[in-house]
Parts: structure tokens; C-alpha cells; sequence
């Protein structure tokens, strides 16, 4: 449980001034998802999952995902920006227990 | 109830009302009515939020209604692409992504992709929000499907027009458990 909230960036490389770079990312999370009790009845509880991940290029929001716990374990997200000036990227991920995670990775043209 | 619970209510009701095409100001007017009408203030806004979040258990129509509210939908088979597996052995991890031609331009671009798997017990998947500055309209991310059941790519542009786009995914172990 000791890698809840690791983040794995992974970007192209090289990248050249212009382009739309396709990034993966991975965070691990166990995303809880709902539980039932002998009666099928649905447990209210306070479930931990993601439920917003936020990547941002050169402070700009780029793309927000608004996630349930329809999403998999260890959620692995992709989404592309466009490339116009080196800086950092950013991506985190906010759960429901107030947890926050993130990753960022220097955008750098060879 | 501390200030994180009602911290969230606020996100929570944020997010929600943008689906429901109803401005952010609207929202925060009624969220705040909300608060003075339960003498406690906060404390009646946990539940609240709660039952506006994105996801919830309903069926895949409930859904639809309560995100879009009944607006016509076109088929977006032209220019929409829902790459998922037509088998999925493991319903805990399926691979979804959705690229839409788009130009991406600030007068024309894509705003939102929903991708909603309709035989879960929690049918909206994820919404992603787009900027222009994204370049290409595109989003890909692993989901759970409880069983086998179309899986929508729902795509809102910028001028408020929905297209979908639905393929039928086999799973042969469900991953929702329950």
C-alpha cells in the first residue's frame, strides 16, 4: 500500500517545437469501488478514489478528467498537448479522501 | 463536519453543474441557498453534493437524462473514434481511448468526451474536459465493465452539438465486483 500515489509520466522523445505530444500516466490507486453487504445493499461509506486528475503545460490547463469508480485500478490516463514553448507539464490526481498526487515532467527540444 | 466536507461539496456541485449546462454563478447561488436552508449550514451539504456527483447508481437512461437532459444526440461515426477491445478477457482493466477530428481551434473544439459504459452500476466512466491548447482531441484511459454491454463515446463540441458513438465490448470476467 506503501505506492499509493506514485506517479509514472511517460513522453515522447524527441519532441519538436509544434508537435502534439501524446502522454501516458499512471498513478497507483486502488480505487475502491462500491461494496455490498450479505443483502446486496449497497455499504455507504466514504470510498477512495480518483475523482479528478488535472494536467496543466506552461500553467494552462490542458485537460481535466472527472473520474468514477468505474475507472480500473492503478488508473492509467492519456491525453495529448500541444508542444509550444519548453516548460514544465504537470498531472495530478485528487482523490476522495483529500489525497493529492502528482507528477510533472520537463518538456525539453532536442 | 469540517471544512474538507463542505470544501468538497462545493467541487462536487461545481462539477455536476457544468453537465447541466446551468452557469457556475447559478450553482453557486443555489448551493449557498442550499447551505442557509439547513440551519446547520454545512451540514446538510455532504449529502447534497453526494447526490449530484458524476457518478452514481442508476441505470445508463437516468444518466444520459440527468448529464444531458434529453438533448438530440447525432451519430458521430464520421468523425468520432471509440477504439475499446471487442473482447475483454479482464473487466477490472479494459483500454479505452477516443480521438475525434477536430481542429482543435479556440472557436472550434472539442469541450467534453464522456465515455459511459451503460451495463455498469455506475454508467458514467469519466468525463474529460478539453482546451484548445490539448492540440488534438483526444483522451484514452483504463476502465472497469461490470459485464458485457455497449460502451458511448459521448462527444460535446464547443458550439454545444453531441455526437456518439457506441461499440458492443464482450468481457469474460466482470471487474466490478459485487
Amino acid at each position: 500500500m506503501s505506492d499509493i500515489g506514485k506517479v509514472r509520466l511517460r513522453i515522447p522523445s524527441p519532441i519538436k517545437p509544434g508537435d502534439v505530444v501524446q502522454v501516458r500516466s499512471l498513478v497507483i490507486h486502488p480505487m475502491e469501488r462500491i461494496e455490498r453487504d450479505a443483502q446486496g445493499k449497497i455499504i455507504q461509506k466514504n470510498y477512495n478514489y480518483i475523482n479528478k486528475v488535472t494536467v496543466t503545460y506552461l500553467g494552462k490547463t490542458v485537460a481535466v478528467f472527472d473520474t468514477t469508480q468505474s475507472v480500473a485500478e492503478n488508473p492509467f490516463f492519456s491525453f495529448t498537448f500541444k508542444a509550444t514553448d519548453p516548460g514544465q507539464l504537470k498531472v495530478e490526481f485528487l482523490d476522495t479522501t483529500g489525497g493529492r498526487y502528482e507528477g510533472t515532467a520537463d518538456i525539453k527540444f532536442s | 463536519m469540517g471544512e474538507p466536507a463542505g470544501e468538497r461539496g462545493v467541487r462536487r456541485g461545481t462539477i455536476v453543474t457544468e453537465g447541466g449546462r446551468v452557469s457556475r454563478r447559478t450553482a453557486l447561488i443555489a448551493l449557498s441557498a442550499l447551505g442557509v436552508a439547513a440551519a446547520g449550514g454545512l451540514a446538510a451539504m455532504p449529502g447534497t453534493a453526494q447526490a449530484q456527483a458524476l457518478g452514481q447508481n442508476e441505470s445508463v437512461d437516468e444518466a444520459l437524462k440527468r448529464l444531458f437532459g434529453g438533448k438530440p444526440m447525432k451519430d458521430g461515426a464520421a468523425s468520432v473514434k471509440l477504439e475499446v477491445p471487442l473482447i475483454a478477457e479482464n473487466g477490472a482493466v479494459v483500454p479505452v481511448s477516443v480521438s475525434v477530428d477536430s481542429p482543435m481551434t479556440p472557436t472550434n473544439y472539442v469541450k467534453h468526451i464522456y465515455v459511459v459504459a451503460d451495463k455498469n452500476r455506475i454508467p458514467v466512466v469519466t468525463r474529460v474536459t478539453l482546451a484548445p491548447e490539448a492540440g488534438r482531441a483526444f483522451m484514452g484511459a483504463n476502465i472497469r465493465l461490470g459485464e458485457s454491454g455497449d460502451v458511448r463515446a459521448i462527444v460535446e463540441q464547443s458550439d454545444g452539438s453531441l455526437l456518439v458513438v457506441k461499440r458492443e465490448v464482450k468481457v469474460t470476467v466482470g471487474g466490478c465486483g459485487g
